[in-house]
């Protein structure tokens, strides 16, 4: 048999997928919102060394960043109602979001705590001998140098997941891929419909990497001499 | 003015600071020197507790405090009553010269950010950084930078300004800019105690010397007795040392 490439085909469900664009932003930018609250706490309370706290802190990075993220989705989706009833009334959007930033917390804790710790000690010393408190030292000039460190590597985190986003298919969310697998199976064009799919989360990442770039280079500004 | 008694601080078993007692008037300049490792930089460190010691009682200003028994609230006037000129600068690297000087005046001054910045900018123009005001710290040369530490420090108008050797990272040919400023500030009756390594310019500038060894003050007296006419033996040799390296 041979294959044609029905291009027409191809352009023509570009519309359609690209009105989910919205829904899969919505989850990856959420979801990372939570993350990197998530992060940020779990980083300051492993660098607090306040006990107990940071083992369990500690204990949850161990775990998160192990286990698949569709196995965490499912556990949360499919599980927990089985314990707490309460969690019955969960939407998969919400379980797909709860999962996403716990998951993704795990990883930007690790990198927060980095990032923070590449700030010079001599800093917050500085801080410090003119007369400024510990958190006004935190707000004003070690979290803005932190900041600049992590933003490579949780724009990674952030490009990871976006593309996480389609495992919300698995829980019944018609996002972006779910769209793409539902107009696959009617036309079984699935060449065409999977490639479209492919470019259209190549372009997102495309047009993030440039909001990235952007914003690196206005955050390095005060370090070029 | 600036009272410590009995300061001690040990770093595991290496005891530093071994009970020093220091008194320094308003005005006063002070100069601790003493060969590396004899506790000059953490008395120093000691005094705005960015080390803190394990014993002692520390009077600065209006402040007075017992470090076996202080609050997190006295640690925090008490650093409020002096400022720093750290060897490695310090600036703050995501701010501009001018937003060096004026951060502490607006975030724990609570000062407006025009009068911050009149200040800030005075306070430049002193140390001769008048083109500098908007580069950031990477841009500066070390001798550049250090003005602008100085400017900080001088910001938040300390009872007294402790330069920890404020010209030992520098290269040479910043060296005599940065002294001639710490000059003309000394000129003007800020109190001021520096460590340092530069012998002939403590001895220029300081109207007392501290000679320390061991994690003691072993000898105090006017620049001019320390330096030509040492009576302690350690001193003695110290001095001599140095004259060879010469």
């Amino acid at each position: 048999m041979e294959f044609k490439l029905d291009f027409g085909y191809l352009v023509e469900i570009i519309p359609e997928l690209l009105s989910f664009i919205p829904l899969t932003l919505f989850l990856a930018v959420i979801s990372m919102i939570f993350a990197i609250i998530g992060g940020l706490i779990l980083a300051l309370i492993i660098r607090s060394n306040i006990p107990v706290l940071k083992q369990l802190a500690t204990i949850y990075i161990s775990f998160f960043r192990a286990i698949p993220t569709l196995v965490q989705l499912f556990l949360i989706y499919y599980g927990l109602p089985q314990i707490f009833p309460a969690f019955t009334a969960m939407t998969a959007i919400t379980a797909a979001i709860v999962g996403l930033s716990l998951k993704q917390a795990a990883f930007l804790a690790e990198i927060f705590r980095a990032a923070l710790n590449s700030v010079d000690k001599g800093q917050v010393e500085a801080c410090l001998s003119v007369g400024m408190t510990r958190a006004q030292a935190f707000r004003r000039i070690v979290l803005p140098q932190a900041t600049r460190n992590a933003i490579p590597a949780t724009s990674n985190v952030f490009i990871g997941l976006i593309k996480e986003t389609s495992l919300a298919f698995t829980l019944g969310v018609v996002e972006l891929f779910a769209q793409g697998k539902i107009l696959a199976a009617s036309s079984l064009k699935f060449f065409e419909t999977y490639l479209a799919l492919a470019l259209l989360y190549w372009f997102l990442i495309i047009i993030f990497t440039l909001i990235q770039q952007t914003l690196e280079k206005r955050m390095e500004k005060p370090y070029i001499s | 003015m600036i009272t410590v008694t009995n300061l001690k601080k040990r770093f595991g078993e290496n005891i530093v600071l071994n009970g020093v007692d220091l008194h320094v008037n308003r005005g006063d300049v002070l100069a601790i020197i003493g060969p590396s490792g004899s506790g000059k930089s953490t008395l120093l460190r000691c005094l705005n507790l960015l080390e803190m010691p394990d014993e002692g009682i520390i009077e600065i200003g209006d402040t007075k405090v017992d470090v076996t028994k202080m609050s997190r609230k006295e640690t925090h006037l008490l650093r409020q009553e002096t400022a720093m000129v750290f060897q490695n600068y310090n600036l703050f690297k995501n701010k501009t010269a001018l937003q060096n000087v004026t951060e502490s005046l607006i975030v724990a001054k609570k000062m407006d950010k025009q009068e911050a910045e009149r200040i800030g900018k005075e306070l430049l123009i002193k140390v001769g950084l008048e083109d500098k005001f908007h580069q950031y710290p990477a841009t500066l040369s070390g001798g550049q930078q250090q003005r602008v530490g100085i400017a900080r420090a001088l910001a938040v108008n300390p009872h007294a300004i402790l330069f920890d050797e404020p010209t030992s990272a520098l290269d040479p040919e910043w060296v005599s800019e940065v002294l001639q400023v710490i000059k003309n500030i000394a000129q003007q009756k800020t109190t001021m105690i520096i460590v340092t390594h530069e012998m002939k310019f403590a001895e220029e500038v300081a109207n007392r010397v501290i000679f320390m060894a061991d994690g003691n003050i072993v000898e105090e007296n006017e620049p001019k007795e320390i330096f030509h006419n040492p009576k302690n033996p350690r001193t003695k040799q110290f001095l001599k040392t140095l004259e060879r390296d010469e």
